[in-house]
């Protein structure tokens, strides 16, 4: 058994084999240059090994110089190799450092071409064949030639470079790789520059043995990208498995998106759809879509409105018709908020259609304006209900007075006192009708009030005036609380003095049956808000149970209909921009207010 | 002034009643004004024969109110409605319950006094068929409770043996009967009686409260 061949022929074919697997590496991953550049080393390994061990069986100085000269051009390689690999696999090396070895390197290969017979020996004296591990092998004999420092030297600067390349590596936290490769590779190159020096000058009697040095380097190399070859597999797993895991994520949140009841978009703040569960189905024609390409372009202002408001507030909630893509349309209610994804404001919505309530409330819409048309029209039978009995009384006080006035005539010796009595009455009934006449043809032909300006006051005195004799009638104590100073009011006086006129019929029919507890009837003003409040309070018989119905058209609580009833009392005081409401009287009756602006906004 | 053209007038309108009275006057009646129900109701009653002109639509109690009133204690004065606006509902009602006529302001006094003496003679009906009816009331209430047995059956056309049979009596004590109820009711022949007898109300089912 010869050790040295098995030693050498093994270091060959090993560093051959991890050169095979790496450059196949390098031909499935053309970016993996670090493992290129082992193979490289590892290929050159074994051309120095083979040279070494060609070397340790020559037999004339001839043939030792030709395989000389390949055994240079290896090492050479090797050694370009092993700075690829430093400059690839810990990415730290200095370029000058770099350009340094290969420079020395290169000179000491031209100078072994160049000088006669090498650079190693200056002569050879022969050859002389030395036991090694027991075999016998081929050295050279002759005198070391000085030029053989400069190889000596590269080899330092390579160790320096190593070391430094290492430090900068295990400075820039590659601690296990720049440790492992780099102190490894700085120990067999020193190893190596030590045994070459010795056996050059003769201290150690053994062959050169360089290639197995670097394949000590080759070693650690090959530990060191296998270790990272299982570590990027289980890297790969790991991703292999969080891919699985974010797909079946993104499938949770797809069936969620898909899912929900209604739409459901998630838009960035350009107003972009991110995604968008029910359309478009494609998800790249998402990423051009816009929000506001499925609204109406009147819309767009409104929908804007709402978006920048749940960017400015965090949500916002808003009602608009979205278009679908046959041009139809139905009503959504849509409720958005703002959400922060990747530091980035988002906003996400939802809409729910509600078309059918929408166009419920239309229809409720349109049928409370049917029905106040129709109550409209019902205030104007009850108008004219009320128009045929208030001058029906005036002119069948007329008629009957005129008929006795004939009778009177026809008598023998007419009464003139009972005559000039009942004429007095038929002027009265008559300017009493034309009042009439003059107050329904005011508030029946004007849509909008006619405004002028009119001191609380002055309405108050002229409804007292107007009504003297029902109040006399009455027997009512009328008491009056007038502030002096009061605001004048924007008012069309009439219908004003109209309604005032209702709320005082209404008080003393209230208190006709009061009896013994007798009839009182409070009228007052008072500035109130920016307008005047009139307020006719009586102690009669009080509200019915349900408030609210009185204001009703048809509504009324006592058989006779005098005056014009509260509902035309309460569209008065409504065209004015004012307020009519009631509220019980303390101890009994009621109380009738009406707030008037000191001017109507509507006007 | 004749106690049988008296008038009652009764409207919140203290203007028209002023009117009517003077025009009513005129005519010859004797007018009375009330300015509601409630203060008609509270004065004393008026003699009858006498005619209300009644307005509907008062505060407090209506005109219907008070003629439902008048009915029910069965006073015989007529009434006739006069209203300012009066609709075919609130006359039927009106005229059904025996009102003499329903009237709608402003009023022609021919209408008025025609109403109003047609109003008058109801009333003097009214009264004078009272006081019959009061008369053959009291003439029934001497009738004992067989005789009045007897005379329900009688106007009903029960031949005596019948009526005999439904009260197991012979038929010669049903003739003494017959005979008696004749003389007390002073009626002349059986027609007479069941003239009686109708305007008294008797029915076969109710001999004995009338």
């Amino acid at each position: 058994m010869n050790w040295v061949v098995v030693v050498w022929t093994g270091a060959t074919s090993a560093s051959l084999m991890l050169a095979a697997i790496h450059l196949f590496v390098w031909i499935r991953n053309r970016n993996a240059w670090a493992s290129l550049m082992f193979c490289l080393m590892a290929a050159f390994t074994a051309g120095m090994a083979g040279c070494e061990l060609a070397m340790m069986r020559v037999t004339d100085v001839d043939q030792l110089g030709a395989i000389l000269q390949w055994y240079n051009l290896s090492r050479w390689a090797v050694t370009l190799a092993l700075i690829g690999f430093m400059h690839f696999y810990l990415g730290a090396g200095r370029p000058w450092l770099e350009l340094t070895v290969i420079g020395l390197r290169t000179l000491a290969l031209l100078l072994n071409l160049l000088v006669s017979p090498n650079a190693y020996y200056s002569s050879i004296d022969g050859l002389n064949r030395i036991m090694f591990f027991g075999q016998s092998v081929t050295v050279v004999e002759g005198i070391p030639n000085p030029l053989m420092l400069v190889g000596q030297v590269s080899l330092l600067v390579l160790a320096a470079y190593l070391v430094d390349t290492t430090w900068r590596a295990y400075s820039a936290g590659a601690y296990n790789r720049a440790l492992r490769v780099g102190s490894s590779s700085v120990f067999f190159v020193l190893a190596l520059s030590l045994q070459t020096m010795l056996v050059l000058w003769g201290v150690l009697e053994a062959p050169i043995m360089a290639s197995l040095f670097f394949l000590g380097i080759v070693g650690v190399m090959a530990f060191e990208l296998s270790e990272d070859m299982l570590r990027s597999t289980r890297l790969a797993e790991n991703l292999q498995q969080r891919e699985v895991d974010l797909r079946r994520e993104r499938k949770l949140t797809d069936a969620v998106f898909q899912g929900a009841p209604g739409l459901l978009f998630l838009q960035s703040q350009d107003g972009v759809i991110r995604r968008w569960n029910k359309r478009p189905t494609n998800p790249s024609e998402v990423t051009e879509t816009k929000i506001h390409d499925f609204f109406r372009k009147e819309d767009h202002p409104a929908l804007s409105e709402s978006l920048e408001k749940t960017f400015s507030e965090g949500s916002a909630n808003f009602e608009l018709d979205l278009v679908h893509s046959d041009g139809s349309a139905t009503r959504h209610f849509f409720s958005t908020v703002q959400i922060e994804i990747g530091d980035k404001p988002h906003l996400i919505g939802i809409g729910i259609d509600v078309s059918a309530e929408h166009a419920l409330s239309l229809e409720l819409a349109l049928q409370k304006e049917k029905l106040a048309s129709v109550s409209q029209i019902a205030s104007m039978s009850e108008l004219s209900s009320s128009l045929a009995h208030e001058i029906n009384q005036p002119l069948a006080i007329i008629l009957s007075n005129a008929e006795a006035a004939q009778r009177q005539l026809e008598l023998p010796v007419p009464n003139h006192n009972e005559l000039r009595d009942i004429l007095k009455d038929i002027v009265a009934a008559d300017i009493r009708a034309a009042d009439v006449i003059r107050r329904l043809r005011s508030i029946l032909h004007r849509g909008q009030p006619v405004l002028k300006p009119v001191a609380p006051s002055s309405l108050l005195k002229n409804v007292l005036r107007l009504l003297k004799t029902d109040l006399d009638t009455s027997g009512a104590l009328v008491s009056k609380k007038i502030p002096k100073r009061l605001p004048n009011l924007m008012a069309d006086q009439i219908p004003v003095e109209q309604v005032l006129i209702n709320l005082i019929k209404n008080a003393l029919e209230a208190m006709h049956e009061n009896g013994t507890r007798g009839k009182s009837l409070i009228l007052s003003c008072a500035a109130e808000g920016s307008g005047v409040r009139f307020s006719v309070r009586d102690n009669g018989c009080g509200l019915p149970e349900s408030g609210d119905w009185i204001f009703e058209a048809f509504h009324t609580t006592k058989p006779t209909g005098l005056g014009l009833g509260l509902k035309i009392s309460q569209t008065i005081i409504q065209a004015h921009g004012g307020r009519l409401w009631a509220e019980a009287n303390k101890g009994r009756g009621a109380i009738f207010h009406f707030h008037l602006p000191l001017r109507p906004e509507t006007a | 002034m004749n106690e049988s053209q008296s008038v009652i007038l009764i409207d919140d309108e203290t203007d028209l009643l002023k009117a009517l009275r003077r025009l009513l006057k005129a005519e010859g009646f004797q007018v009375a004004c009330h300015t509601s129900a409630a203060d008609f109701l509270a004065a004393p009653r008026p003699p009858s024969p006498g005619c209300i002109v009644l307005d509907e639509s008062m505060p407090g109690m209506t005109g219907l109110d008070l003629q439902r009133e008048l009915v029910a204690e069965g006073s015989t004065l007529a009434i006739v409605f006069l209203t300012a606006r009066g609709d075919i509902p609130m006359s039927v009602r009106a005229m059904k319950a025996g009102a003499v006529d329903f009237l709608t302001k402003p009023v022609k006094d021919k209408d008025l006094i025609s109403s109003i003496r047609m109003g008058l003679k109801k009333s003097a009906d009214l009264e004078l068929n009272k006081k019959e009816v009061d008369l053959l009331r009291g003439r029934f209430e001497t009738l004992t409770d067989r005789e009045r047995e007897v005379l329900k059956f009688v106007t009903q056309g029960v031949p005596n043996k019948q009526i005999a049979a439904s009260l197991g009596l012979v038929e010669q004590t049903i003739k003494v009967h017959r005979s008696r109820v004749m003389t007390k009711m002073r009626a002349d022949s059986l027609a007479q009686l069941v003239v009686v007898a109708e305007r008294l109300g008797i029915t076969s089912h109710d001999s004995k409260t009338i």
